[in-house]
């Protein structure tokens, strides 16, 4: 698992990219998280995650089209990759296993 | 109006980010950026610099230190690749600028050898640090002269006095004498010298030991080639015995190799002191100089402390001086003599070094001139260049990267010429040593001299290739593409103040070139005071001395002889001072040497001198051996009215004048004729038999001249020398001095004229069109000719306003030299402006012409 690491922050931006498929980009991700998490966040730490984690290999990107609001810049977007895919199965099913031997008290 | 992101943080944001990032954050930054300026603009901002700072962190920041992440190697592949296409293109500006290169360091390199060479002669003896040659300074009526003759028993006596002389040896200078062995009779040439001669020089023997060379009276040592001459190899020369001067038997001691090319000294054989001091008693006498002494001080002597110490060792003895002719010794380094051994008021002032520095100079003048030629073809080529320039600028060259293009082809292009250069050194050596009398040679076997060419042509590759490199690179790069390029007027300067430069160098040597030439031509043709011509010289030796009047009476009656005389030196170099003469009137503190010879009968009458007045020695007066002939500058010394009978003592031989002869050079013209005295020669029988010929007839006077010296003295050859021979052996160096500058002002001009005409080509070319106009408007071909000449003339004027000057003070100095010399007259400046005006226009006329002739149609059609 070491080699498969995954931060909290990390795995909230995997989620995000794998949520808007083919739609992922820096500003879409950003937006996207907010709305979520109903706090704003800077756009650099997108961009650190999405940077680490593609160095990970957990998504792959590429350009897309010229768009005007951006100054003539390209966007870059996001997929996951089928690591990313099972890293975050992986994360989930742990979590889920380990939230499911909670026993049935009531919390008073 | 559009609120726009802020400008620095992006320039900080595109100065650190990593480039394949870039454009992505850029985008989102001003997606985000685009969203909230809406709402607060001045927030927008804020947040807008905040984030590009969050970014400055390692993920992100690219790597500064390889920000030139291309594979140099293959730039340099295609800088040497364009380089060598660029050669090529322009095959005829190539062909001008390596050729001038070429020669320009052909020529310096043969200098350059040259000067080591003469650096390194007598650099080879083992004891040079400590091996001293002795000289004196005389000083006596007010001047003090200097120089390297001796007491004969100097050296032994200084050896005994002091423990600092480790070994000490004399010398004489070499002499020529017969010698007999093995059925054959040879004359060869060589000295006398101290039994510890191989022990203060380091010639190495090829049989005997050091010690015992030279020990007894009867030893003699020779070279192998007199070995080889004599006995046909050292083996068997040696232990056999000589006969030396049909005299003695000397026994061959040592035999020694051949002098290398490298030392000053020259003689094939030695013979022992004791020897030389038995046949010249004189010598022996404290007051007389005649041979050089040589001494190696112990380790670590100091020097000073020695010299103070033995300077007034001649006080010990009574004839050396007195309290009007005082004689100091000194040293100096035996290494130093072969190139500094002129006097000037007692001190050692240069000599032979002159002109090894003056031929070093002309070196580095004719490498300059080469460089300069290549700057200025380059700079002018440059414009053709242009576009190559311009396109790499777009792509993003840096200028330092052009700049070391540009060296680099530099470089490449000396090391081209510098391989043609070592060719043209090969062809040209034999014909340098043939007229320098050397054995250079290129030293191809020594890693040094192909690590200092290698550096020397990366060092003029950089000086050639600077100038042009930085003024290419700075081209506008617009410009350059549009092809609208012009010169600015700096680099034209630039360009007209080389051509000054080159042409005052060039023309420097010429004015250089005649002044040396005209002097030697001075020298050849000075009329000397007796006439060199018919005149034969005859050494006397053997039976001959005893027999001069028998030789003399036969000699006469040879069909083309006009008279016979003798006199005990060589008549071209007397050179002997005696302070022993006294007159009337002279003051008895002067001590001023006259120089005497001893003559026979019909001297001035062989030798075609003129008598001012009195007469020849002649037969018929029965005094004359009590008469003396002196010279004009004697008679000014002794201040007679009416000379003839006035008396006259020559070493306590009370006499009278007889005849006063007009002044004659016998030595160089270097010197200034001095008092000279000759008395009669009755009862010498060594010295020369001098013989006037008539002219034409010289051939059947030798002949008979010959069989005359056979009969008489069978055992020794018949040589003579001719006087114009003799007197031109003085000049040797200047003979040579002349033809080397003449050889290196020919190539400066011709370097320069390389240059000149590839400037002219190129402008020529760049007019084509502005000719053709002009001629299409009716201008004459004459005023063509002017327009496109009219800038180097001017160019050339200022040149030898520069260089006249700077030539005038350089020949002067050179000039000193002689006592007897020519004027430097304005003539010799303007001929050689001239000159220049002249090479200058034949250059440049070819191309020039060329342009005028051409049809305007062609040249309009040249697109």
């Amino acid at each position: 698992m070491a080699q498969h690491s995954l931060g909290e922050f990390e795995e909230l931006v995997l989620l995000m990219v794998a949520a808007l498929h083919d739609e992922a980009y820096g500003v879409s991700i950003l937006s996207g998280l907010e709305k979520e998490l109903g706090k704003s966040l800077n756009v650099s730490a997108v961009h650190v995650a999405l940077k680490r984690m593609e160095d990970k290999d957990f998504v792959k990107s590429r350009f897309g089209g010229i768009t005007e609001d951006r100054g003539g810049r390209r966007k870059k977007y996001y997929v996951i990759t089928a690591l990313g895919k099972r890293v975050l199965d992986e994360q989930f099913a742990l979590r889920n296993n380990i939230y499911n031997r909670i026993p049935k008290i009531s919390f008073g | 109006m559009k609120t726009t992101p802020p400008k620095r943080s992006l320039q900080f944001l595109r100065w650190f980010c990593r480039e394949d990032y870039l454009e992505e954050i850029e985008g989102d930054l001003i997606e985000v950026f685009g969203r909230e300026v809406e709402d607060s603009p001045s927030k927008a901002k804020w947040k807008f610099s905040w984030s590009v700072l969050k970014y400055f962190r390692p993920g992100f920041i690219r790597s500064f230190s390889n920000s030139n992440q291309f594979h140099p190697m293959g730039m340099y592949k295609s800088y040497f690749k364009i380089g060598w296409r660029n050669i090529l293109r322009n095959k005829a500006f190539s062909a001008i600028n390596i050729s001038g290169l070429a020669l320009g360091m052909a020529c310096s390199l043969i200098i350059m050898l040259w000067v080591f060479d003469e650096k390194g002669i007598d650099a080879f003896h083992e004891n040079n640090d400590n091996l001293y040659v002795v000289f004196h300074r005389a000083y006596y009526d007010g001047i003090i002269d200097g120089g390297y003759a001796n007491p004969g028993l100097l050296a032994g006596e200084l050896k005994e006095a002091y423990p600092e002389v480790k070994v000490a040896t004399s010398m004489t200078l070499s002499n020529l004498y017969s010698f007999e062995a093995n059925n054959k009779i040879l004359k060869e040439s060589g000295s006398f010298a101290g039994p510890d001669f191989f022990s203060v020089f380091s010639f190495p023997l090829l049989a005997g030991t050091k010690e015992h060379a030279l020990k007894t009276t009867i030893d003699i040592a020779i070279s192998r080639k007199m070995a080889e001459d004599f006995f046909g190899s050292v083996d068997a020369a040696y232990g056999q015995f000589i006969r030396y001067k049909n005299m003695k038997d000397m026994k061959i001691s040592a035999v020694f190799e051949n002098m290398p090319s490298n030392t000053s000294m020259e003689f094939d054989f030695l013979l022992n002191w004791d020897t030389f001091l038995e046949e010249n008693d004189w010598t022996r006498n404290w007051g007389n100089n005649g041979v050089l002494c040589y001494l190696v001080l112990e380790d670590g002597t100091d020097r000073e402390a020695f010299e103070r110490k033995f300077r007034d060792f001649l006080n010990r003895h009574e004839d050396a001086q007195n309290e009007n002719f005082k004689v100091k010794l000194a040293l100096q380094k035996y290494r130093e003599q072969y190139l500094n051994s002129k006097f000037e008021n007692g001190e050692i002032a240069g000599g032979r070094v002159q002109y090894v520095n003056l031929f070093s100079i002309i070196a580095g003048f004719i490498v300059l001139i080469a460089c300069i030629n290549s700057m200025n073809l380059t700079t002018a080529y440059s414009m053709k260049r242009g576009k190559e320039i311009g396109v790499r600028k777009v792509v993003g060259a840096f200028r330092s990267a052009l700049v070391s293009q540009f060296v680099g082809e530099a470089i490449l292009t000396v090391l081209l010429a510098f391989a043609l250069g070592l060719l043209i050194v090969f062809a040209a050596l034999p014909v340098f040593n043939a007229i320098t009398q050397k054995q250079i040679q290129i030293p191809i076997g020594q890693p040094y001299f192909w690590l200092s060419m290698g550096a020397a042509s990366i060092l003029l590759g950089f000086i050639s290739g600077s100038y042009p490199a930085l003024y290419q690179s700075g081209f506008n790069p617009l410009k350059a593409l549009k092809g609208s390029l012009k010169f600015g007027s700096g680099a034209l300067w630039f360009r007209k103040g080389l051509v000054v430069f080159q042409f005052a160098l060039s023309i420097m040597l010429i004015v250089g070139t005649i002044v040396i030439s005209k002097q030697v031509r001075y020298v050849q043709d000075a009329h000397l005071g007796y006439d060199r011509e018919n005149l034969i010289y005859i050494q006397l030796e053997g039976d001959l001395g005893a027999k001069y009047k028998v030789f003399k009476d036969q000699g006469l009656g040879v069909n083309g002889v006009k008279t016979i005389s003798r006199i005990t030196d060589n008549p071209t170099r007397i050179a002997n001072g005696t302070g022993g003469v006294e007159w009337e009137g002279k003051d008895p503190n002067s001590f001023l040497p006259l120089t005497y010879s001893a003559v026979d009968y019909d001297f001035i009458k062989t030798m075609g001198m003129e008598m001012e007045s009195g007469r020849d020695f002649s037969p018929e007066f029965g005094s004359d051996s009590v008469g003396y002939i002196v010279n004009q500058e004697a008679l000014k010394l002794f201040n007679y009215k009416d000379p003839i009978g006035m008396p006259l003592t020559l070493w306590d031989t009370k006499g009278t004048i007889i005849g006063v002869v007009k002044d004659f050079h016998f030595s160089s013209l270097h010197n200034n004729i001095s008092p000279l005295l000759f008395r009669l020669s009755e009862g010498i029988e060594q010295g020369w038999v001098l013989v006037r010929i008539e002219p034409g007839k010289t051939k059947e006077a030798l002949a008979g001249l010959e069989k005359i010296s056979k009969e008489l003295n069978p055992q020794f050859p018949f040589t003579y020398k001719f006087s114009d021979d003799e007197y031109q052996q003085l000049y040797n160096s200047e003979q040579v001095v002349t033809k080397l500058s003449n050889a290196f002002a020919f190539l400066a001009i011709f370097i320069s004229c390389l240059g000149l005409l590839g400037l002219t080509m190129f402008t020529t070319e760049q007019r084509t069109k502005e000719i053709g106009i002009r001629k299409v408007l009716g201008a004459s071909q004459i005023s063509l000719f002017n327009l496109l000449s009219r800038e180097l003339f001017i160019l050339v004027s200022i040149a030898i306003v520069i260089a006249s000057p700077l030539a005038w003070y350089v020949m002067n100095g050179w000039l000193q030299d002689y006592a007897y010399k020519i004027d430097i007259t304005v003539w010799i400046f303007i001929v050689s402006g001239m000159l220049a005006v002249l090479i200058a226009l034949v250059t440049i006329s070819f191309q020039t012409l060329k342009a005028l002739l051409t049809n305007p149609v062609k040249s309009f059609k040249s697109e």
